[in-house]
């Protein structure tokens, strides 16, 4: 069916003012001149003055924080670099090793993996963003029981909240170790991070479910004014060192003696055996 | 020490205004440059190709630029069936079972299992090498290069790859690629890589040493024509269907769906640990 009544010419104006031209507000490289940086020069200002996190967090907001918020997020970073190769994201690290992928691959594959709504950095704008309206509810007279019971499927079904469950374990061992950074590098408890506290109480009483690092993590940033996509890009290659460890492992040994598999440790139940039907 | 500056002298390299291909060309719609009216592949409207040709058919003419002869395309079509899924304990498929049951984006899984199947071992970069060793050699014969070959030491440990393609798997001969060589060989008895590989594997089999997928596959692809270069893309998307079905079978299923080894069965080293 070919289209009726479309225009003779297309409004094309838009992508014409951006054909074969790329217009940044980030910087650029100016040869010697220097490398622009949302106003500053990267070797003059940055190299040498600033930690890597400061530019990453310069990068990806535009902004150039306090050194205390970034040594914040190295720290955080600790917390999701285990090189426990059980964990899923760290596992695709272990297996390209076994299969002598570059690192890169490993890397890249790992932090992709991370991308879940399950574990890592993947949970964090559903994290932020539960926190964030949780507070306006509040702020509405909503109760803390009501913003839970509006996760709830029914009334004795547990709550799905991103930020209070946690695979393989209840509770959370990097909560504490990340409150003790909080308190040492001088920041106070926000709002969101009280709120936090308080819906956790509630869920410990009903459900016992506690809150795991994620559930941490998207309230504390929340309350230094970052937004649920500024942080999940700030956290995206949270993962690295962790797959980078359990990478090299495997990469180190000889290939495919990365936790190998009989045929029969595959549980099949599919269709039996059947010939294959004429043309 | 005071920070000296550097004249940073800009090359004079002349960079085209328009890339080139010669792979496939877009006829502008009149009333919108921005959208292609017909599509052309090596000059065949993709449309007409949709209704004369197979996939498989136009697969070949991406990257040859000719549409394959019958014979062409069987081999082609059969190499594909064969190697669809590298199976479910292979780790690029793990790789993407991990995704896919670890909750991560489905957009994910397939890239996440392409590469880790584009490793040295048994994967993309394998069979690059392979292709490139089996076209080096393929004026040698094939016997006496082997003997040459099986005169160097084994690991003492783990498989062997011989030569790229060529090998153990988990201490033996992997059956499943010598039947798929055996096969294209039936389906196409001028392939000259693949025969030449049939003559070095009777030569290495004494030793426990056969083809690997990597090598049929790579063996396969020279006689259709390909470069080396498409070897480790190629092998990957032949491979990617079964990746992505393994993957995208988990991820709709619980995290408990798959092992995760209890601490008895993860041992840390007691260097490892805390003292």
């Amino acid at each position: 069916m070919s289209l009726q009544n479309k225009p003779k010419k297309n409004n094309t104006s838009f992508w014409d003012t951006r054909r074969g031209v790329i217009r940044t507000q980030k910087g650029g490289w100016v040869i010697n001149e220097a490398i622009h940086n949302h106003g500053f020069s990267m070797m003059d200002d940055l190299v040498g003055k600033t930690s890597f996190f400061q530019v990453l967090f310069l990068n990806v907001t535009g902004r150039l924080p306090e050194r205390r918020l970034t040594d914040w997020l190295e720290a955080y970073s600790i917390c999701l670099s285990w090189p426990d190769s059980r964990i899923w994201c760290n596992q695709i690290g272990s297996l390209a090793g076994t299969m002598q992928a570059s690192p890169l691959v490993a890397v890249g594959a790992g932090v992709l993996a991370s991308d879940s709504f399950l574990y890592g950095p993947g949970t964090t704008k559903a994290a932020t963003e539960f926190i964030t309206t949780a507070l306006l509810q509040k702020k509405n007279g909503i109760s803390i029981e009501d913003i839970i019971a509006k996760k709830q499927r029914n009334s004795i079904s547990p709550p799905k909240i991103v930020g209070y469950t946690r695979p393989i374990a209840n509770g959370d061992e990097r909560i504490p170790a990340m409150e003790r950074v909080t308190q040492e590098l001088g920041f106070e408890i926000g709002e969101h991070l009280c709120l936090a506290y308080d819906i956790e109480k509630v869920l410990v009483k009903k459900f016992n479910e506690k809150m795991n690092i994620g559930g941490y993590r998207c309230p504390f940033l929340s309350d230094q004014g970052l937004t649920a996509i500024e942080i999940y890009r700030l956290l995206s290659p949270v993962v690295h060192a962790g797959v980078l460890a359990c990478y090299t492992e495997a990469a180190d040994s000889l290939s495919e003696s990365f936790f190998p598999l009989h045929c029969n440790d595959i549980d099949y139940q599919g269709k039996k055996s059947r010939v294959v039907p004429a043309d | 020490m005071t920070a000296q500056t550097v004249n940073v002298q800009k090359r004079d390299e002349q960079f085209t205004s328009r890339t080139v291909t010669r792979i496939w060309h877009e006829t502008p719609l009149p009333e919108n440059p921005y959208l292609s009216d017909r599509c052309h592949c090596h000059g065949y409207d993709i449309l007409e190709l949709t209704k004369k040709r197979s996939f498989v058919d136009v697969l070949f003419l991406l990257f040859q630029g000719e549409l394959p002869n019958r014979k062409q395309a069987e081999l082609l079509e059969a190499l594909m069936v064969s190697m669809i899924n590298p199976g479910p304990r292979h780790p690029a498929t793990r790789a993407s079972m991990n995704a896919g049951v670890g909750k991560t984006s489905p957009t994910h899984i397939l890239p996440i299992g392409l590469a880790v199947l584009g490793g040295a071992h048994l994967g993309g970069e394998e069979v690059l090498a392979a292709m490139r060793f089996l076209r080096k050699n393929s004026k040698n014969d094939a016997g006496t290069l082997a003997n040459r070959l099986l005169s160097r030491s084994p690991p003492d440990e783990g498989d062997y790859h011989i030569a790229p393609g060529f090998g153990s798997r988990f201490g033996g001969i992997d059956p499943m690629p010598q039947q798929i060589a055996d096969l294209a060989e039936g389906l196409h008895p001028a392939g000259k890589a693949v025969k030449w590989g049939q003559k070095f594997v009777m030569t290495i089999t004494p030793q426990g040493l056969g083809w690997l997928d990597t090598g049929i596959t790579a063996a396969v692809f020279c006689d259709l024509g390909f470069h080396s270069r498409d070897g480790a893309g190629l092998f990957q998307l032949l491979r990617a269907p079964g990746i992505l079905a393994h993957g995208l079978e988990l991820s709709n299923k619980p995290i408990t769906s798959m092992p995760f080894p209890d601490e008895e069965n993860y041992v840390i080293t007691e260097q490892a640990k805390k003292k």
